[in-house]
């Protein structure tokens, strides 16, 4: 550990003509800012410097700000988190960082955070315990507490100082919802006290606020007062209400913890300061937190598939097909900030697939001039006069071989030597394509999920054939329109929907066999999926299980599905497959089902999933068993405070997961 | 002393998007544009962190905060901060001007560097208060006392309250800019159909320039808009015929909507050195800016307001020794299709140019295939300060690929004119 000042390498520390002292958070070998084990020593050592020098009056404030250009303090180190292994130990690694916390906010100069770029959890606890927050008005600029993301509540005493600074209105939504606030919000909520233009004013900014020791003042009487009773239990039983409907107790325990904290000791920010670390303890060590932990981790995982040096970036895409895929991957790319021409032998279809893109659009933008610079990015193409000069082209045409074979044949003739030359089929071999080109080994598959906008997860395919270095600039590209990549091997199904078909053709075939689909529905959300695999399969369409069934070589001859199929009932997108659709919903016969009898169907229903994601494991799918929890994760959302289906199977005691076996 | 002149170096240009105002960068301001514009250049010469002699550029409209302009923009940039910003203006000029002034101290030796910059919006235009407000306001603000405080606004009227927009009216004329460039189109005679051809033609070249992929590496996005927003590849004659004149509404009106440049928002900028220093950089020059020259006519007593440009060519051709057919491209901006008309015309009639430009023989006329051959202002759109720079970045780009010499030909406000001649520095 660092003895004094001059030597730390987390910080860097000094006092100015003036007597400021400015302390930078630059932590060493880090592109972010998280304030782990060594960085809050160093943090100490600063404050023991200080009050030292305050007393002697060599200082007269103090500033935190960043060394790393994107961004203040990421949070508290994540990484470490995994070394408690029970309450005992968070609670004694807490209490020295909420006492040096308190110190800080006991200096008796001023001190002041001077923020820049992210400022999240840990680091906004950070600033809260300083006496004044500066935050540049920048759009990188966000403050937040993502902790209930991780299973866990703000617990460096961020749960009762932003309540008083903020109100326990604005305060409990950030933390609940665990969503990010532009500056200009976190300024009106009260969890920042001046706004700057630029990062250039924030050194001197906090230079006037320590001249004139600046102090922020608690939310005002009428925000504190919504803290008391009466309104209190109100705000509670609504908070609650809210709460449930992103999500259950009994899977994501958190929110519901800092509730009751709140409800408990609101009236008193004494008290909540002593019930925080109590309560919070728990979470940290539980199964939930380590396995939501685990997903973050998973999340990093993927995204690290595409090397960040290869030299590749895009600025313009080309999608041909205008069906919805083809439109929603092109008013999806077009959304995050892309040049996307879209091209297809039907004008029509152009013109019809750009229209569908406009809810995208508007859901996403909030000026009128964002809005028409993305339609203005989305252009008719119907020619195909940008695919030269694209760095990314992807094909979504009609699945028919030759049709493929000729339009890559001569789309490899104008393409730019870098550009990616990708196809989003998942019922066409790669293998079967790629003979018609001159270079074979361009060919990635890039696959995409329905609805596009929604789902994080794109398969990148890495054909028999295809070059490594395709595969990893299709990673790049997957990861530059903020989606997650997870690089399969070609092979029918590839991974998610490999793992999709059993569970809910099996599903199904409990139908068949007399069980209702509202219990099977509720069993598996029971179990922690989104959505229940018969309600899935009627989102889907009942056409496109069929075929996906058939390609993965299931028999549904004579089957409900068949039939259904035949009789043209679809499900949601025709109004009636395995439920009736009413307004995009279906209509579900509400029977009330023992919570241990659905825990036991849960468990069974999603048996067949995890058997598969082995099987598709030990066939070398996927590399690794990690990945293959994190593209079933992100690809049908099961349940992610399981960990993922191998984490899971390992965690009941069952059979270990394999390394692939090639 | 200097000892001899050298070639200033013009290494290429870059530009954002332009927008018809109060679309697609309604909420940016000037120094926001030029600051991307900045940043192009410094990702595509690689001059992070690099010390550039001078930063010299403007807006026409903008507002007294923006006083630093050029300045502020440097700072915002990743230019190294010991780059000098100097903000100047000379109307639609100005980016032209800034780049012959740079040229002018590269060859003189003073320095080796700089950046001709131009930004404009009429989104984000200054609105100012009345006089006899701002007047109050200032008494008010001086008082010491709350009874001072009040008397300031003493005898207060609500109509002070009107605020005074920006005008684009000549303030010793009080006509607009289309008004004066009607008048001229009357003088000389030019025709709707002439000036609508011409409106067409631009549209279709400059939408070539983009399907071909030329205007690639001189956009960079901006606010996520990659393309200019005036820009119609499918403009067709039929359409813009019906339009009715904008300015002189009677049936003698010729100038439209499609045959004038809308109010538009933007920046461009252009990177010009000396030979040394392209080359320690291993940047490759595209073209030289080897000769400019400046005029002004007697608007006021009735002479073409945008006819100066006129003077301006013909005395750089004589300084340069050179005659209006030696050039492989002609760039004059396109205020309006019947400036450009206009302009050929008188250098093709003996008249004016024995009484104005002191010629024996009329200049005559230029080879109309190369005239403006990427399209000009009526289709890209004209941030007024911005112009000079997109087209010294667009000719020189050309320039570099093919063909020896080009024109460059801007009219201003307040009857000016500013050309400059450009050659390739293809040997």
């Amino acid at each position: 550990m660092a003895a004094d000042v001059t030597s730390l390498r987390d910080w860097r520390f000094s006092i100015d003509d003036q007597g400021i002292a400015w302390a930078v958070f630059d932590r060493e070998g880090e592109s972010q800012n998280a304030l782990g084990r060594r960085p809050l020593e160093e943090l100490l050592v600063i404050v023991e410097h200080v009050e030292a020098a305050a007393s002697d009056k060599a200082v007269r404030g103090l500033v935190f700000l960043s060394g790393k250009p994107g961004g203040f303090i990421v949070g508290a180190d994540v990484r470490e988190f995994e070394q408690f292994s029970s309450e005992a130990e968070v609670i004694a690694a807490i209490r020295p960082v909420l006492a040096m916390l308190d110190r800080i906010e006991a200096l008796p100069v001023p001190v002041v955070a001077a923020i820049h770029g992210f400022c999240l959890g840990g680091g906004l606890e950070l600033a809260l315990a300083c006496h004044w927050r500066i935050a540049t008005r920048d759009d990188a600029t966000r403050l937040g507490f993502p902790e209930v993301r991780l299973g866990i509540f703000p617990g460096f005493g961020g749960t009762w100082r932003s309540i008083r600074q903020a109100g326990p209105v604005a305060a409990m939504q950030a933390m609940l919802s665990g969503s990010m606030l532009r500056a200009t919000a976190a300024r009106a909520a009260g969890l920042v006290d001046e706004l700057v233009p630029s990062q250039h004013n924030l050194a001197w900014a906090a230079r006037k606020a320590i001249a004139r020791g600046r102090r922020s003042k608690p939310a005002p009487l009428l925000k504190s007062m919504l803290r008391q009773f009466p309104i209190r239990p109100i705000l509670v039983s609504r908070m609650r209400a809210e709460t449930a409907k992103k999500a259950r107790s009994d899977h994501y325990p958190a929110p519901y913890r800092l509730i009751d904290l709140f409800e408990r000791t609101g009236g008193n920010l004494t008290t909540m300061k002593v019930e925080e670390t109590p309560a919070f303890a728990p979470l940290m060590v539980s199964e939930t937190s380590r396995n939501l932990r685990r997903v973050f981790r998973l999340s990093e995982a993927l995204k690290a598939q595409a090397p960040k040096d290869l030299g590749f970036t895009v600025r313009r895409v080309h999608v041909i097909g205008a069906g919805v895929m083809g439109a929603d991957i092109a008013g999806w790319c077009a959304a995050q900030g892309y040049e996307v021409s879209l091209q297809d032998l039907s004008g029509e279809a152009i013109d019809k697939g750009i229209a569908a893109q406009e809810k995208l659009f508007s859901r996403r933008f909030r000026t009128r001039a964002l809005k028409a610079a993305a339609k203005a990015r989305l252009i008719a193409d119907p020619r195909g006069e940008m695919t030269s000069r694209a760095d990314v082209v992807i094909e979504a045409v009609v699945e028919r071989l030759d049709v493929k074979q000729a339009l890559f044949r001569d789309l490899e003739a104008k393409l730019a030597p870098h550009a990616i030359l990708a196809t989003n089929t998942s019922s066409i071999m790669i293998e079967e394509i790629a003979p018609a080109l001159a270079d074979p080994g361009r060919l990635i598959g890039i696959h995409f999920f329905n609805p596009v906008a929604q789902m994080p997860l794109v398969e990148v395919i890495r054909g028999a054939g295809s070059r490594e270095a395709e595969v990893r600039k299709g990673c790049a590209f997957v990861t530059a329109i903020d989606k997650f990549p997870l690089i399969v091997k070609s092979a029918p199904g590839f991974l998610v929907n490999r793992v999709l078909a059993p569970y809910m053709m099996r599903a199904m075939e409990r139908v068949e066999a007399g069980e209702a689909p509202e219990k099977l529905d509720e069993a598996a959300r029971a179990f922690g999926m989104p959505m229940g695999p018969i309600e899935l399969a009627d989102t889907v369409g009942l056409d496109i299980c069929l075929n996906v069934g058939r390609i993965l070589g299931y028999d549904a001859e004579g089957s409900r599905l068949a039939k259904l199929v035949a009789s043209r009932k679809f499900g949601k997108k025709s109004g009636e497959g395995f439920y009736t659709w009413k307004d995009g919903k279906p209509v579900k016969a509400v029977r009330p089902y023992g919570s241990s009898e659905l825990a036991t169907l849960g468990k069974a229903l999603v048996e067949p999933l995890i058997a598969e994601a082995e099987r598709a494991l030990a066939d070398g799918i996927v590399e690794t068993a990690d990945l293959a929890d994190a593209g079933i994760i992100f690809g049908t959302g099961f349940a992610p405070f399981r960990g993922g289906p191998l984490h899971y199977r390992a965690a009941q005691g069952g059979a270990a997961p394999r390394k692939a076996s090639e | 002393m200097p000892t001899a002149i050298r070639r200033a170096a013009i290494l290429g240009g870059v530009r954002i998007p332009f927008c018809r105002s109060n679309t697609l960068y309604a909420d940016l301001s000037n120094l926001e544009m030029m600051t991307t514009v900045l940043e192009g250049l410094v990702d595509r010469f690689g001059l992070a962190g690099v010390h550039v002699d001078e930063v010299t550029g403007g807006a026409v409209v903008t507002h007294s905060k923006d006083w630093n302009l050029a300045r502020e923009a440097v700072i915002g940039s990743r230019l190294a901060t010991s780059t000098p910003g100097i903000t100047m203006m000379q109307a639609c000029g100005t980016s032209l001007q800034a780049a012959l002034g740079i040229a002018a101290k590269i060859g003189t030796g003073e320095i080796e560097s700089g950046i001709a910059i131009g930004s404009d919006t009429t989104s984000d235009a200054p609105i100012v208060v009345g006089k006899r407000l701002s007047g109050r306001l200032i008494a008010a603000q001086q008082a010491k006392t709350t009874g001072q405080r009040l008397a300031a606004f003493k005898g207060f009227s609500p109509g002070e309250l009107v605020p005074q927009p920006p005008s684009v009216a000549e303030p010793r004329t009080g006509l607009s800019m289309g008004q004066h460039c009607e008048l001229m189109a009357q003088h000389w005679r030019v025709s709707r159909e002439a000036q609508d051809e011409l409106a067409l033609a631009s549209h279709a070249k400059a939408a070539e320039a983009y399907r071909s992929g030329f205007m690639d590496d001189l956009i960079v996005p901006c606010a996520g808009v990659w393309r200019d927003n005036n820009l119609r590849p499918d403009m067709s004659l039929d359409r813009i015929a019906s339009l009715k004149p904008a300015f002189e509404r009677s049936e003698k009106g010729t100038l439209t909507a499609a045959n004038s440049t809308p109010l538009t928002d933007g920046a461009a900028g252009v990177l010009i050195a000396s030979e040394e220093w392209a080359r320690a950089r291993g940047l490759v020059p595209q073209a030289y800016l080897l000769h400019g020259q400046t005029s002004a006519n007697d608007f006021v007593a009735g002479e073409g307001l945008l006819m100066a440009p006129t003077l301006a060519v013909s005395r750089l051709i004589d300084r340069a020794g050179l005659t209006l057919q030696d050039f492989d491209y002609y760039e004059i901006h396109e205020a309006f299709a019947a400036q450009v008309l206009a302009t050929l015309a008188a250098w093709e009639d003996a008249d004016y140019c024995r009484t104005r430009l002191g010629k024996a023989a009329p200049l005559g006329a230029i080879d109309r295939s190369r005239l403006n051959v990427m399209g000009s202002s009526l289709a890209y759109g004209h941030p007024f300060a911005a112009t000079g720079a997109r087209i010294v970045g667009l000719l020189s780009k050309l320039l570099a690929t093919g063909g020896r010499r080009g024109l460059i030909s801007v009219c201003t406000a307040g009857g000016m004119g500013v050309a400059a001649i450009l050659e390739s520095a293809r040997a």
